[in-house]
């Protein structure tokens, strides 16, 4: 059934992803919609916003799409943001150059520790995830102290893209924006191709896909590296927006966000994350200049969550949305 | 040397207290049950508040022992329970935000600097000319009598024999018409006891911090997947394996010695291929 269900859900995509112009509407949707935000919540703020959802959008490639729940997802995000400082301290101050590298950076080591941790599953690569963060952790902040900063991090510093200062604000805005878009219009091509249909059927029977004679181990190596690539393409933007950058970007604790932003949205759902990433955002800037224990409400959150709302907000909507018109099963 | 090896053992003994209960959930349920750190660091913090009133370490820690049976009976009976046979990462996922929320709530109550216990016995032993705290003996011998003690436990009495079956197959035990549930709260409640004695007696050695849980979780972890899952006798040895591999890090590169267990785990990953890592 959950296959047969798949097929349904690859053949609506398909037809969705065909036409074309659906997807530049929904990208024009979001674009509005973000723009209309910032005129609210200022242009800094939501900058911050997009540069997480980025973020959430590569957690939800593994965790929503593939089902590999991973709590070392941030040292992708912090080798991200090192490489890129380190890139632009040390060869050259372009920005763009920096993005570069740091993406680079963050899928070659997804590359080599993937092929390890891809070989396990379930808790177990949750868990594997989590100690290797801790490793690169203990290295940026103990180990290489002298490159890095150490547990004070470092200033980082971005020159200009030739006579164009990236780092002002409407255009640094809406070129991350743009990233934001792009990496929509990625994960909507990759989750849409046969590849992704591939991965979401490695989410509902992995066992199956490998006795129908698919190389399971390639579909997850390749999936962990372009999330764990988006992930380093976050940090490297957070690098650009915040100037500075310090060991707790790094942090495996920091990892929770992105679980919880991905699972109120709705996990699996790309729509969800964006949400669950924004609705994340203006919770944490907001609730938490009134509510004084910020991370205790959200432990709490995450343990009624998991038990009793597990499609998140989007399916949620999408549930109330089918029971009124009548449609729903 | 001889006081590195004797570290060694110390840590062992912690790391298997600690994570027996861990080995436990995680063998028969294969739930990641995060929340065994929070009762860890719960404990620890208890202690702290009751020692000052009491002043005798035994009594304090009998105390707060058993103020902690009923939250870890809660978190079972209310968090755990629901999520058997669930989709693995619910379970989780919900203990992590148990972990999170009392790491928060233990900022909150005692505030984030790390706080010092004094230890109780200042007496010295002569060991191979070497001089090694009382103390640091009474844990290794702690450790080794909970193996024995366990060990009986679960060849002696039918929840210790239903649990050990449930760990070698536990659709098996289902079949045979046993509620392995019932016996499993029971199991669960020892391992939290053993997880709250454990950081006790560590305390004194090292000081108490909000975030010691998520450390000890992942230190758990590693003992367990070293060990082999299910393998509580493993768990004994590979407990004090890690607590050695620590210790001899500890000489050479005292701030790297707790990422050295998780380069061991993966290379056990690597090398042993259990059936199935889920």
């Amino acid at each position: 059934m959950e296959i047969k269900r798949l097929a349904n859900a690859a053949l609506f995509k398909n037809t969705e992803i065909k036409s074309s112009p659906r997807i530049l509407v929904e990208l024009i949707i979001i674009a509005v919609v973000f723009i209309l935000l910032s005129f609210f919540l200022g242009k800094p703020r939501m900058t911050d916003f997009m540069i997480f959802g980025i973020a959430v959008l590569s957690y939800d490639l593994i965790y929503g799409y593939m089902g590999h729940l991973t709590i070392g997802h941030m040292l992708y995000f912090g080798t991200g943001t090192y490489s890129a400082t380190l890139f632009m301290k040390l060869v050259s101050p372009n920005p763009l150059l920096g993005i570069i590298a740091g993406i680079l950076a963050g899928a070659l080591l997804a590359a080599i520790v993937g092929s390890l941790v891809v070989r396990t599953k379930g808790a177990t690569f949750a868990l594997v995830n989590m100690a290797f963060n801790y490793v690169g952790f203990f290295l940026v902040a103990y180990a290489w102290a002298d490159v890095t900063g150490g547990e004070d991090g470092m200033a980082s510093f971005t020159g200009t893209v030739g006579p164009v200062n990236l780092q002002q604000h409407p255009l640094w805005f809406y070129f991350v924006l743009s990233c934001l878009l792009l990496s929509f219009f990625l994960l909507k091509k990759i989750t849409a191709s046969p590849f992704g249909v591939m991965v979401k059927a490695i989410k509902h029977n992995e066992t199956r896909i490998k006795f129908l004679g698919y190389n399971v181990h390639y579909y997850k190596l390749v999936t962990f590296v372009i999330a764990s690539a988006l992930a380093a393409f976050a940090g490297t933007l957070t690098t650009i927006n915040y100037g500075y950058i310090a060991p707790d970007y790094l942090s495996p604790l920091r990892n929770e966000e992105l679980i919880f932003a991905n699972l109120i949205g709705g996990a699996g759902n790309i729509y969800g994350a964006l949400l669950g990433g924004t609705l994340y955002m203006v919770m944490k800037d907001y609730l938490s200049i009134y509510v004084a224990r910020w991370e205790l409400v959200l432990g709490i959150l995450l343990v009624v969550i998991s038990l009793k709302f597990r499609t998140g907000l989007v399916g949620f909507l999408k549930k109330h949305i089918q029971l009124r018109s009548g449609s729903g099963r | 040397m001889i006081e590195s090896i004797m570290f060694g053992l110390t840590i062992g003994a912690i790391l298997y207290l600690v994570s027996i209960g861990f080995a436990i959930t995680f063998g028969t349920m294969r739930i990641i049950n995060f929340a065994h750190g929070s009762i860890y660091a719960l404990s620890v913090y208890l202690f702290m508040m009751v020692l000052p009133y009491v002043q005798n370490f035994v009594l304090a820690l009998v105390i707060s022992v058993v103020l902690i049976i009923p939250l870890s009976y809660l978190i079972e009976r209310y968090i755990i329970r629901p999520l058997y046979g669930d989709a693995v990462h619910y379970a989780l996922v919900a203990t992590y935000g148990v972990l999170f929320a009392t790491t928060d709530l233990i900022k909150w109550i005692w505030g984030t600097n790390p706080k010092l216990i004094s230890v109780p016995t200042k007496v010295t032993l002569q060991i191979f000319d070497v001089d090694f705290p009382l103390y640091r003996l009474i844990i290794i011998i702690v450790a080794i009598a909970v193996f024995f003690a366990l060990n009986l436990f679960f060849r002696k009495t039918i929840a210790g024999k239903v649990i050990v079956a449930a760990l070698d197959d536990s659709t098996g035990v289902r079949c045979l018409g046993i509620d392995q549930y019932r016996y499993f709260s029971l199991v669960f409640i020892i391992g939290s006891v053993l997880a709250a004695v454990g950081g006790i007696i560590y305390s004194p050695i090292v000081s108490a911090e909000p975030y010691m849980g998520f450390k000890f979780v992942l230190l758990a972890f590693a003992v367990t997947i070293v060990g082999g899952m299910g393998n509580l006798t493993g768990a004994f040895y590979s407990a004090f394996g890690l607590g050695m591999v620590i210790a001899m890090t500890a000489r050479v590169w005292p701030r790297l010695s707790e990422m050295m267990v998780f380069v061991v785990m993966a290379a056990v990953l690597l090398i042993r291929k259990e059936k199935d890592f889920s």
